[in-house]
């Protein structure tokens, strides 16, 4: 087995890859105090998500990829909703700030008991 | 065929109630006036009554306050009566007047032409089975004629049509009177549904109704007060007690039904006494004992509706209400339905063997021989009438108990109906002549008088009254003759020929004599007391005699009362003296009957023993009343301790009232209380219990709700990484492992 049949990316190469980005995301989403941070975590996520769906479609061997673009098309999807959420979010978090002069999301607990 | 249109008859009344209360009665009220509206005129009684009757009112406002306090409290009258009013009793009238003529013609139809109307009879086109749904067919709303429901149509609608014309005349200026007349309607209807009924539910919804429109109607003078001093209770509680007494028979009448049903799976009376495999006969095929029980409590039903012993006391106390409904209740619709179901389940009862029917006798002359010992010394003149009915029913009972016990098929049900058929029309007569008396009293005195003892030598200023009354009188004593002589005589006799059969008969046979005698002498005691007295000339009708002092013992000065209220008395005197001469009733009732003769009555020596026994009560009355005098009787049974402790005994009814006062007041009163206790501490206590663990747990979690979106998200993330996992797991297990996934 040569080291360019081992370098020659496979599905679980993405797979892996979505996922490892999926957790790095998620572990920013988790961990960061800054909400702006959370919102980089929270695109990391849906990207791992896109790679994950354009890998699937793409290595799809029960029909030709030509026919079925079903994962490319749900990936732009994707952006486009995730651009108008980041557009939304980082509204917010500017109002916030305005209102409390912090991006903290621990010090944002208002909407409690 | 004409008869199945006979629900016009059912429906009429029906039709008069919503007319009077959506049309007429709206018309009255939009037409009253507002400073005499129903509201105040509780209050403004004084000035109306002033404006209606002029001066001499002033008089008696007066010098007694008493009477004033009572007044004030009598039904609101109104100055003069608007047009939507009289409608409202016109229209009840006619459309009575319409089914009264109807329902004559049918029995006399199928009475002259026995073709027209099998003893099956047949069931009438309006009926409900809910949308031909076969799961529902035993609960179909149908209803039925046969010769028994039209003898009870005739009674109802004929007792009916002559009360409201009555109550035109003794409800005057009342500012209810619509509404007192859309009652009426709706009481004939609910008594129409009993009669009419083809099965048992229908019957009981009857009942049911029969109970509401009672209750509306004895409470209908709502502002009036007890009168502790004459032993006589509200009205309204009157009402409350005569529901209440009710439902407790009705307990025993819907667990008859109950029985009844979980055995045959129908409610309907030609299903269940017919020969089919939904028949009694089929269904409790060697097991009349259940059976027995079955209609025992049925019968519990007719015990509360029909006043009978241990559920009498309501109807003495449902005397509170206007006399004009007294009249119905006794004669037509409210305690004659006990009576009629009894009829009724006849076959069913005859099914179950001789011991249910024994049990029905023997209440009825237990009953007959209490009531006549009660009304003995009561000196209320309407409770004196009410104690005869409760007897007269027990008289009913006896006769469709011993007719059943021997030998079913003989008489059938026909002599409890003849004896419901005549009572019908003399304790209507009575009761109308009672309302007319105390009516003219209250035109005369001001106010409300039913005490017997200040009344006296009345026949004088109302003859009609008093003849009618005595003629009433003649009837119930059995004066031979008169429709009551036949009816009561052939109950007294079969007693004493079934007796042969069943000896425990022959003590039936000497209560129901002897009530005879008590009988006759406490009708002839009321009629002296209150309508002669000693030293009357012409037996009371021509006043006192020279040297004699005045008879009437009262204020003022009575006058016989206005032509709707002795319309009805004369026309009711002569169907009392009419009615027993229908001597083809129990033919025509029961297939194969014996009717009894006019010859057999007369030669028959019982007989005669029988009107010895009540011309014995009534000269032991003149002789008590007339000779000797009510005062100096009275003195005599004061001055005697044997006497004394007799009259309390009957006059607090034996202590029996007093006993389910007792009763309910420290009895049922205390298991209410553990009952309450119970339900408050252990089922509230459940109730707040887990509401309270449920508001505790609310207050714990709400500590998760943070707002921090982060903790959120931990929530979030884990949930479906425990989500993934558990799949996992299971898969694990049911797959035979992780990596069949794959």
């Amino acid at each position: 087995m040569s080291i360019l049949e081992l370098a020659h990316p496979t599905l679980n190469h993405f797979l892996v890859l979505g996922a490892v980005l999926f957790c790095i995301g998620l572990y920013g989403a988790l961990a960061k105090r800054n909400a702006i941070a959370i919102l980089m975590g929270i695109e990391v996520m849906l990207n791992a998500v896109n790679i994950t769906l354009v890998a699937f479609s793409f290595y799809n061997t029960v029909k030709p990829f030509s026919t079925y673009l079903t994962g490319q098309i749900f990936a732009i999807f994707i952006i486009t909703v995730a651009a108008a959420e980041a557009a939304v979010a980082l509204a917010m978090i500017i109002s916030i700030y305005r209102k409390r002069s912090t991006v903290d999301v621990g010090e944002i607990n208002l909407m409690k008991w | 065929m004409i008869y199945q249109y006979s629900w016009l008859i059912l429906l009429a009344p029906l039709l008069s109630f919503v007319v009077i209360i959506f049309g007429t009665r709206m018309w009255d009220l939009a037409s009253r006036p507002r400073a005499t509206g129903a509201s105040d005129a509780g209050h403004s009684h004084g000035h109306t009554d002033a404006a209606g009757h002029g001066h001499d009112d002033h008089e008696a406002h007066g010098d007694e306050h008493d009477s004033h306090g009572h007044n004030d409290d009598d039904d609101p009258k109104v100055p003069v009566l608007s047009w939507g009013a009289r409608f409202s009793a016109y229209v009840g009238i006619f459309i009575m007047l319409a089914s009264c003529v109807f329902s004559w013609y049918l029995l006399l139809n199928s009475v002259l032409n026995p073709d027209v109307l099998t003893y099956a009879g047949t069931d009438l086109t309006l009926h409900w089975n809910w949308g031909n749904l076969a799961a529902l067919a035993p609960y179909a709303i149908s209803f039925h004629v046969d010769h028994l429901a039209l003898t009870m149509l005739v009674v109802v609608t004929t007792i009916s049509l002559l009360v409201q014309i009555y109550s035109q005349g003794y409800m005057e200026n009342s500012a209810g009177y619509a509404r007192f007349f859309s009652y009426l309607s709706l009481f004939t209807f609910s008594m129409l549904v009993i009669v009419f009924a083809a099965n048992f539910l229908v019957i009981f919804v009857g009942w049911e109704l029969v109970g509401l429109s009672s209750y509306l109607l004895i409470g209908f003078w709502i502002n009036k007060r007890a009168r502790p001093d004459e032993d006589r209770p509200s009205p309204a509680t009157a009402a409350v007690q005569a529901f209440v007494v009710n439902r407790i028979g009705d307990v025993g009448f819907i667990i008859g039904i109950m029985i009844l049903f979980w055995k045959t799976g129908t409610y309907s009376f030609a299903a269940l006494s017919g020969t089919g495999p939904q028949s009694v006969a089929h269904a409790f095929a060697g097991d009349s004992t259940l059976l027995t029980i079955a209609m025992v409590c049925i019968f519990c039903g007719a015990i509360g509706k029909s006043a009978q012993v241990p559920l009498q006391i309501w109807l003495p106390n449902a005397m509170e209400g206007p006399t004009p409904v007294s009249a119905l209740i006794h004669a037509a619709t409210m305690v004659a339905a006990g009576v009629y179901m009894v009829a009724r389940t006849f076959p069913l009862f005859a099914a179950s063997g001789s011991t249910a029917f024994e049990v029905v006798a023997w209440i009825g002359a237990i009953t007959a021989l209490y009531a006549a010992l009660t009304a003995l010394t009561q000196t209320d003149f309407k409770r004196v009438l009410a104690y005869s009915t409760i007897s007269q029913l027990g008289y009913m009972f006896v006769g469709l108990g011993v007719s059943g016990a021997v030998d079913p098929e003989k008489f059938g049900a026909g002599p409890g109906m003849f004896h419901l058929f005549t009572h019908a029309f003399f304790k209507a007569l009575l009761f109308l002549a009672a309302g007319s008396v105390i009516s003219n009293l209250h035109h005369a005195t001001h106010e409300e008088v039913q005490d017997m003892r200040k009344m006296g030598g009345l026949a004088k200023f109302m003859p009609i009254t008093a003849i009618t009354y005595l003629v009433a009188a003649f009837t119930i004593s059995g004066f031979p003759f008169l429709s009551g002589f036949y009816s009561k005589d052939t109950i007294i006799s079969l007693a004493h020929t079934n007796a042969a059969t069943i000896p425990s008969f022959y003590g039936i046979w000497v209560l129901t004599l002897l009530t005879a005698g008590l009988t006759a002498f406490y009708m002839f005691r009321a009629y002296i007391v209150a309508f002669g007295g000693k030293g009357g000339k012409y037996a009371g009708f021509g006043g006192s005699r020279e040297g004699e002092p005045e008879l009437y013992r009262g204020v003022g000065t009575p006058h016989e009362a206005p032509w709707t209220i002795t319309l009805p008395l004369v026309l009711l005197a002569i169907a009392s003296i009419v009615a027993g001469y229908w001597f083809g009733l129990f033919s025509y009732l029961t297939p194969r009957a014996e009717n009894i003769s006019f010859m057999e009555i007369v030669t028959d020596g019982w007989t005669w023993l029988g009107v010895f026994i009540a011309f014995a009560g009534i000269a032991w009355a003149w002789n008590l009343y007339v000779r000797v005098g009510w005062e100096r009787v009275h003195e005599v049974v004061e001055n005697n301790a044997v006497l004394r402790a007799l009259h309390r005994l009957t006059l607090h009814k034996f202590y029996l009232d007093d006993f389910y006062y007792w009763l309910t007041k420290y009895v049922f009163l205390g298991i209410a209380h553990i009952a309450a206790a119970f339900d408050s501490s252990i089922v509230d206590g459940i109730v707040n219990g887990v509401a309270g663990l449920v508001a505790g747990l609310g207050k714990g979690l709400r500590r998760t709700e943070t707002g921090k979106v982060q903790s959120y998200m931990y929530g979030f993330f884990g949930g479906v990484a425990a989500l993934v996992i558990i799949v996992l797991v299971l898969v694990a297990f049911t797959q035979g492992g992780v990596k069949n996934l794959w």
